[in-house]
């Protein structure tokens, strides 16, 4: 039996990100949410630890503005249960904060083995989420994590460093991050969604975590954020492959693309 | 004074972070000094000597490869609270990048992940690193002492002052969790420089199976051009080695020709191929992000274009 905790974080679909067209600021207002796609692939590894050594698997969730709707995507994935911390002041929480609040609402949840998570969010790309958590409870963590196997003493990894394939071993508890190479996570079906209303959310609120005003003060403040700007001529070519193939050809040779 | 605290287990990555480091040094009223972890041979002192170094602490005890990265973050907050570090700089290789934020959370600051570039300002550090998938610049400002960041790469070039570091014994005793490493698989890997390339054909997921890559193959040999391809074609399907990934976590390239073959141009793919010169990109769905990137989007199957797109070219090329 194996208890996972998993750190599910809901970002803005970044391909759906329109730059204002004038100040160039992401219209964030305006994109869909959704569930970061590495915490997917790491609610599916944890589903999938269950499923051979059973134990629970729980969601855990912290942001500004958390959707009840992408909560219930996750327990229809399979997740037993989810604990959430939704707050306004969270909007401004950067890496450090996340961490502590994460951190305080997983002290919540009671016992666990492994925490699972994306290796880096689809907005901010920073990796760090994992690796903070571990340092807050003093745990081993491991990045990059393509493949897990839970042994008697703890588990086994597969980690994906620059040279090659680190295989690596770590006592329990520990938190691991993955990205999309470990799994393809699985679309639930409609049975599991009808399931899933029944599965209990824990709303905690931020006040009732015990954090002091300097685990709530973000070390870092974002200033600005702005589109960088690359311009392309977006001339298509549309027809039979012939001529496309044609076309394009003479292109290639006329611009000096490729060389005789 | 206080110090700026450089790490990378790649002493040539180190010795770019001093270069970056003796940038902001006068601005942040500090001196640079860089840390080395495990036995440090001839080499690697030239390596810090090449990027300026004046100091060099060495801790002997600990090693990144087999100890984990929690042992050298412990390492690296441990001297970094001794000499009273005013910033931690990382180089943003994989390790550095679990490095690094476990050092900030030891040491209870910020963090910035992956930076492009750094300044001083008044009010404090300010560091500027791509979000949203990379097509966004964010402009960060830390607000607590000490700067925790890393940085990319190949933005900065030692150039060797020739002049020996002091190298300074530093003693730690490790309580941190450590991992067992138990054994190291190298990869396949393609050998090749894509940064470096002047042409590229690029493969994504409009390829059904892995033999159809021959494909394009056929037409990187015909114009000389280097394969690269989308994270899933490395990643999760392995029809190529992750060297030849191109993307947000994988590299980023600045060829002449980028010719995007069924990629459908996540953003976190568009990233990795921003500073091409042309961009072609041939995808049967016109509404595909890569062709509103793209300066010519041909609309087309890949499966009937590419095949005599490279007969036309054999043609027009004499080949």
């Amino acid at each position: 039996m194996v208890d996972i905790i998993v750190c599910l974080k809901q970002t803005v679909d970044v391909n759906q990100v329109r730059p204002h067209p004038e100040t160039l600021e992401p219209q964030l207002g305006q994109a869909p949410r959704k569930i970061s796609d590495f915490d997917l692939n790491a609610l599916e590894e944890a589903l999938r630890i269950k499923e051979k050594h059973g134990g629970r698997v729980v969601a855990v969730c912290v942001g500004h503005d958390i959707q009840q709707l992408l909560i219930r995507e996750a327990l229809a994935m399979g997740a037993d249960e989810a604990y959430v911390v939704s707050d306004p002041m969270l909007e401004r929480a950067d890496g450090l904060v996340t961490a502590e609040v994460l951190a305080a609402l997983i002290r919540k949840v009671g016992r666990w083995d492994l925490i699972l998570c994306g290796e880096a969010s689809l907005d901010e790309s920073a990796y760090q989420t994992g690796p903070r958590l571990a340092e807050i409870f003093n745990i081993p963590h491991i990045t990059y994590a393509v493949r897990v196997e839970l042994e008697d003493s703890g588990v086994k990894v597969w980690k994906a460093m620059e040279g090659g394939i680190h295989v690596v071993k770590a006592s329990l508890p520990a938190v691991l991050a993955v990205g999309l190479e470990i799994n393809t996570p699985r679309l639930p079906s409609l049975l599991m969604i009808r399931a899933a209303s029944k599965k209990p959310i824990h709303e905690v609120k931020l006040s009732e975590l015990g954090l002091s005003e300097e685990q709530l003060t973000p070390a870092v403040e974002t200033l600005q954020v702005k589109a960088l700007k690359v311009e392309r001529r977006r001339i298509t070519l549309e027809g039979e492959p012939e001529e496309l193939a044609q076309k394009l050809a003479e292109i290639l040779v006329q611009e000096g693309l490729v060389k005789k | 004074m206080s110090t700026i605290l450089v790490y990378s287990e790649n002493p040539h990555a180190a010795a770019e972070m001093l270069v970056a480091a003796r940038q902001l040094a006068p601005s942040l009223n500090a001196s640079t000094a860089a840390l080395h972890l495990g036995s440090m041979s001839e080499q690697d002192l030239k390596a810090y000597a090449a990027g300026g170094a004046e100091l060099v602490y060495h801790v002997d005890g600990v090693d990144a490869e087999k100890h984990g990265p929690a042992c050298v973050a412990e390492a690296l907050a441990n001297v970094a609270r001794n000499v009273d570090a005013v910033m931690v700089l990382v180089a943003a290789t994989r390790l550095g990048r679990e490095v690094a934020p476990r050092t900030a959370q030891r040491l209870k600051t910020g963090y910035a992940a992956e930076c492009v570039q750094l300044e001083a300002s008044s009010d404090g550090l300010v560091a500027y690193r791509g979000v949203l998938g990379g097509t966004y610049q964010a402009k960060l400002l830390f607000k607590r002492k000490p700067y925790v960041v890393s940085l990319q790469t190949g933005r900065y070039q030692p150039e060797g002052s020739g002049s020996q570091p002091r190298v300074e014994k530093v003693s730690i005793e490790i309580t941190a969790p450590q991992l067992e490493l138990v054994e190291i698989a190298r990869a396949e890997s393609a050998g090749v420089d894509l940064e470096k390339a002047e042409l590229i054909v690029s493969v994504g997921r409009g390829f059904k199976k892995r033999e159809d890559l021959s494909m394009a193959e056929e037409l990187a040999k015909v114009i000389g051009a280097e394969l690269g391809c989308s994270r899933p074609i490395a990643g999760d399907l392995k029809w190529l080695p992750e060297d030849r990934h191109i993307g947000l976590s994988g590299k980023r390239v600045k060829p002449k020709l980028y010719l995007a073959l069924g990629i459908s141009g996540q953003v976190q793919h568009l990233v990795g191929i921003r500073d091409s010169k042309v961009v072609i990109a041939v995808n049967t769905d016109s509404n595909a992000p890569i062709m509103s990137e793209a300066d010519y989007a041909v609309v087309g199957d890949i499966y009937k274009v590419v095949p005599l797109l490279t007969e036309n070219l054999k043609k027009l090329l004499g080949r």
